[in-house]
């Protein structure tokens, strides 16, 4: 279990983290200009979640989202502009303005897309997994979903199936209190999520997801086992989104301050550069450069998607296969 | 059993439980081979204790809300036929949750405003020691079902239910039913920390609480322990396998650690999980004297979590006194109710053999009272 | 060329052939081999109805039994081509699509064009079609057109076993996902089948038999029963031209079209139920291409709109046979209407 972090190391995270809050901030104000088409769902508040797992994956690994699937991206290395510009249905969006928020994918970065189907994502990573298996790389494979997706059929049987093969694949399941509006201690049978991994002769841990570091610590023993051939397992990411299920759902069936209150007690990048600075590993200017740079990279990755060209007509009808006489 | 007054003015008998929701379900799933305990697993618990309380003559029990099902379940199961007229009142506290320790605290601040005459928790070390720091000398039940437990015991709660509602109605005197706990506080002036440990304290080099466990030998430096039971799990275990110390002696233990030190010692830090841990140096530790550690900076556990991060800057301090929580003896107790024959029931008792089966003997209703049949 | 062996065979001699061939080829489904776990004989089954059989030992971890857990693991072998592997996956009747549907629906068709062009999804899914085993309203549907509607998708439905084995090597080295209908019926069909790998091209429609009066248009089991038909029709001097179209997407527009403009009259067979069928697709590319070589209106030979009954005496009824096409093919040459 890698638990030391060099400075790099943190300051990557600590990138990432910002990298996904400016995004998902910058596109919630955006998206009440009515320029951006479509849903769009924010994952402000989990970013500790896709940074803790990310930084122990190359690009061999891979991981399946969700529709709320941003910061997956981003964590996992998908270009910001091009993120961007698929938002705004541009050409030159990562998935050509094809896809949008839902279909964000970029294979050769192991991002097998965010997911308009809840759960669905599950049996697609245990099928990278068993790839990663037959081919006898150390690959391994992560399967992102939420409390709402960890009631889905397709993920409880991912998880058999990874549990009967002995995959290298992680089920993260990011359980922000619900699904649409249903809360999930109402919709979650066994209430705790993790509860669920015994059932299928898994280990299940339930992590803090507004701390990097306890998300960082479980993954890395999460994805070292799964290196190791020990098999799959199960972690519970608790966390909350600051935003809507949707941009323009008013949350009615919150408790107006229960944002507010993560916001200020819990919130990851506030912890994050609390604790590190605390700890002297990194220095505050070093930390505010960097949210000067992310500032100006979404600012560029926004007037650029705004500007670049929608797709063409003939643009319809391509790729719908590979060839087809 | 327990008489029941008449008089409607006066407070009933009231004890809480406290179910830490988010027990048994760390890193340790992982990194050792620890179990899970789940909510209904929980839930079942506390619906066992229900049933000793009521039959104790406990009348009225606290207990806090939650999210994950424990209440839900228990509130399911009060109008059930084995609840009805058996257990004693359930009355749920009106508290705010933030699924956090939190909620553990403030509902033992509550139930100690409401006077309760004793607490029943089930949670580990850590959940027990949340629940001591706030209610002074209200004794406490202690059920395990937590990950790496060497406070509270692995005890059947039906049983330690009995022992807990004699003790709670005044049945068992206290010099017998109860016993003292020792206890670590953590303090940092600076900071204004005072935090309680009822079992250890460790120092780590490990930088961050992150996901709180301690499951490897190097990530500890130094150790303190109220008791050192050679078998205990976790950190009691560790001193205790070197300098074993017991519950009833008035001092602890501390060691230090280092993975190049020159003896190795092989101790079960986690369920599952034995590590050879390099042993520098152990003693006793004086009860009242505060030690400084010996590093200056990584992260304090207490009771198996790493709660607390300190720098160069701080200087904490850990200290060992006699102060800790009062707890049910459970053998102790029962083993008085059983020279008292405390559990004898009468032929007017529902519970009497004879009363069984009232429905399927309608005529024998009558004669329950008759000395012979 | 002398060899005959059964539909089957040549099912399985393809897999094998394909796997030996390349290390990424590898099979998985309920009971491919048969006995995982289990304290008899592993390869038990090889495959519910043996089509499998022997290739668990001819390559030892290529050859995978799932659970009964069809989203999981056609799931799986989605993911698994989009890594590289080229999976042929087995749903054992093609009903329990109703089961898995959103993971070839929704993520294997839409893929490629989802993602920009940037995605490859290799994945064969074999799958048992048909009706005439007694086995039901649902192990006995012939979902062609439901597959055929999703962009994305390529289906195959061969009739022979030389066409079992040439598109089922087709299906395995195309990129994009196959959908492989093998009717149940064919199984034990004997053909002449090369020993050598070979394959046959998707979209192109066998001519199985020449003539001037009359285009049949059928896939699957229904090219026999059709020739069947044909033979006895050339007796009474109907001369009908059979099309198999071996596959339904592609669609191969020009042989039919061809055909019709050729013999002004078109009767479509499916095994299918009527409703937005590959018949009713048929005739519309028709009517829309080639309407004024028409000589006659339409005609269609499909199941009712019900479903797959279980007594031979209904199921029977159920499927399309010879005489009813023969009568369908009668009454549009004499311009009669529908009855």
């Amino acid at each position: 279990m890698s638990t030391h972090l060099s400075a790099d190391q943190l300051l990557h995270a600590y990138r990432v983290m910002r990298t996904i809050r400016a995004f998902e901030e910058r596109l919630h104000v955006e998206f009440a200009t009515g320029e951006i088409p479509g849903f769009v769902h924010l994952y402000a508040g989990e970013e500790a979640s896709a940074a803790g797992v990310m930084a122990h994956l190359t690009d061999e690994d891979c991981i399946a989202s969700t529709h709320r699937g941003h910061g997956h991206c981003i964590a996992k290395g998908v270009d910001v502009h091009g993120m961007m510009a698929e938002i705004y249905g541009k050409k030159t969006g990562v998935c050509q303005g094809k896809g949008g928020s839902m279909h964000i994918a970029d294979l050769e970065k192991g991002m097998l897309g965010a997911n308009g189907i809840v759960g669905a994502g599950a049996p697609l990573a245990a099928g990278a997994a068993l790839a990663a298996k037959l081919k006898g790389s150390r690959g391994v494979a992560v399967a992102f979903f939420g409390d709402g997706g960890s009631n889905e059929g397709a993920v409880f049987e991912a998880m058999n199936l990874a549990s009967v093969w002995n995959l290298p694949c992680i089920f993260v399941a990011e359980n922000n209190g619900y699904a649409e509006a249903t809360a999930s201690n109402w919709s979650v049978a066994c209430d705790h999520i993790a509860d669920r991994a015994a059932g299928f002769g898994m280990p299940g841990v339930t992590v803090d997801g507004f701390d990097f570091f306890a998300v960082h610590e479980a993954a890395g023993a999460a994805i070292e086992r799964a290196r190791a051939g020990e098999g799959p397992s199960l972690i519970e990411v608790k966390l909350t989104r600051y935003y809507g299920h949707f941009e323009g759902d008013a949350q009615t069936y919150r408790d107006p301050d229960e944002v507010k209150h993560y916001r200020e007690q819990r919130d990851c990048l506030m912890q994050f550069r609390e604790r590190t600075t605390r700890a002297g590993l990194l220095d505050a200017a070093q930390l505010d450069r960097i949210d000067n740079e992310v500032e100006a990279q979404i600012d560029d990755a926004v007037r650029r998607a705004k500007t670049d060209p929608k797709p063409q007509p003939a643009d319809l009808l391509t790729d719908v296969y590979v060839a087809y006489p | 059993m327990a008489e029941r007054s008449p008089a409607m003015s006066r407070i009933p008998l009231t004890v809480g439980i406290i179910a830490n929701p988010a027990s048994g379900r760390d890193l340790r799933r992982l990194t050792a081979k620890a179990g899970l305990f789940s909510s209904t697993d929980k839930a079942a618990v506390v619906q066992r204790l229900l049933g000793a309380f009521g039959a104790t003559g406990i009348e009225r029990v606290l207990m806090p809300p939650d999210m994950t099902g424990i209440a839900a379940a228990v509130l399911k199961a009060r109008d059930s036929r084995q609840a009805r007229g058996h257990w004693p009142e359930v009355e749920f506290l009106d508290i705010p949750l933030r699924q956090s320790v939190e909620d553990t605290r403030l509902a033992a601040r509550r139930m100690a405003e409401r006077g309760v005459a004793l607490i029943a928790v089930l949670g580990g070390d850590g959940t027990h020691k949340a629940v001591a720091a706030e209610v002074g000398d209200i004794p406490l039940l202690t059920l395990s079902t937590g990950t790496n437990n060497a406070f509270p015991e692995l005890r059947e709660a039906t049983s330690a239910g009995l022992a807990g509602g004699l003790c709670a109605s005044g049945r068992i005197p206290p010099e017998i039913g109860l016993r003292r706990n020792k206890r670590l506080l953590v303090r940092e002036p600076q900071r204004g920390l005072c935090e309680w440990a009822l079992v250890d304290v460790a120092v780590s080099p490990l930088p961050f609480i992150g996901a709180r466990a301690i499951s490897r030998a190097e990530d500890l430096a130094e150790v303190f322990v109220t008791f050192a039971e050679p078998w205990a799990i976790g950190l009691s275990a560790l001193c205790g396998l070197w300098f074993p110390v017991s519950r009833q002696a008035p001092g602890g233990a501390w060691m230090r650690l280092h993975p190049e030190a020159s003896e190795a010692l092989l101790a079960p830090l986690a369920p599952g999980l034995l590590e050879g841990c390099g042993v520098v140096a152990a003693g006793p530790l004086e009860p009242g004297v505060p030690r400084s550690l010996a590093l200056g900076c990584g992260t304090l556990a207490l009771d198996g979590e790493r709660e607390i991060e300190f720098g160069p800057a701080d200087r904490p301090t850990v200290t060992l006194d006699a102060y800790g929580p009062l707890s049910i003896d459970v053998e102790a107790a029962l083993a008085y109710a059983a020279r008292h024959r405390l559990l004898r029931v009468g032929r007017d008792h529902p519970q009497h053999p004879v009363n069984r089966f009232p429905e399927d003997n309608p005529g024998e209703k009558q004669d329950v009272h008759s000395p012979v049949r | 060329m002398a060899r005959k062996i059964s539909y089957q065979q040549a099912i399985n001699e393809a897999l094998a052939q394909e796997m030996r061939r390349d290390s990424s080829v590898f099979i998985m489904g309920e009971d491919n081999a048969g006995g995982a776990g289990a304290p008899g004989e592993q390869d038990a089954w090889g495959g519910v109805l043996g089509v499998t059989k022997g290739l668990y030992h001819q390559f030892p971890g290529r050859v995978l039994d799932t659970p009964l857990s069809e989203v999981g693991y056609v799931g799986a072998a989605v993911g698994a081509a989009t890594q590289g592997m080229r999976p042929v996956c087995e749903l054992m009747f093609v009903d329990f699509a109703g089961c898995c549907l959103d993971q070839i629906l929704n993520q294997a068709a839409k893929f490629r064009y989802m993602f920009g062009g940037k995605a490859v999804t290799p994945l064969v899914l074999r799958t048992m079609v048909g009706a005439g085993l007694r086995a039901a309203a649902q192990h006995s549907q012939m979902l062609t057109a439901l597959w055929t509607h999703i962009p994305g998708l390529k289906v195959v439905c061969p009739s022979s076993p030389y066409d079992a084995k040439g598109l089922l090597i087709q299906a395995i080295r195309d990129n994009d996902p196959v959908i492989f209908c093998e009717h149940k019926l064919l199984y034990g069909m004997q053909g002449e089948v090369p020993e050598e790998l070979y394959t046959v091209p998707f979209g192109e429609a066998n001519f199985l038999r020449e003539g001037d009066d009359m285009t049949l248009v059928t896939y699957g089991r229904m090219v026999h029963v059709a020739m069947e038909a044909a033979g006895r029709l050339a007796r009474e001097g109907i001369d009908c031209e059979v099309l198999d179209l071996r596959t339904t997407s592609p669609l191969d527009e020009d042989s039919i079209l061809e055909s019709v403009e050729k013999t002004g009259h078109l009767v479509v067979i499916d095994e299918a139920n009527p409703r937005c069928s590959m018949a009713t697709d048929i005739a519309a590319l028709v009517a829309r291409n080639a309407f004024g070589a028409l000589r006659a209106p339409i005609g269609l030979v499909t199941a009712p709109h019900t479903p797959v009954p279980f007594s031979d005496a209904l199921e029977d009824l159920y499927i399309p046979d010879a005489a009813k096409i023969e009568a369908e093919v009668r009454r549009v040459i004499e311009g009669r209407k529908v009855a």
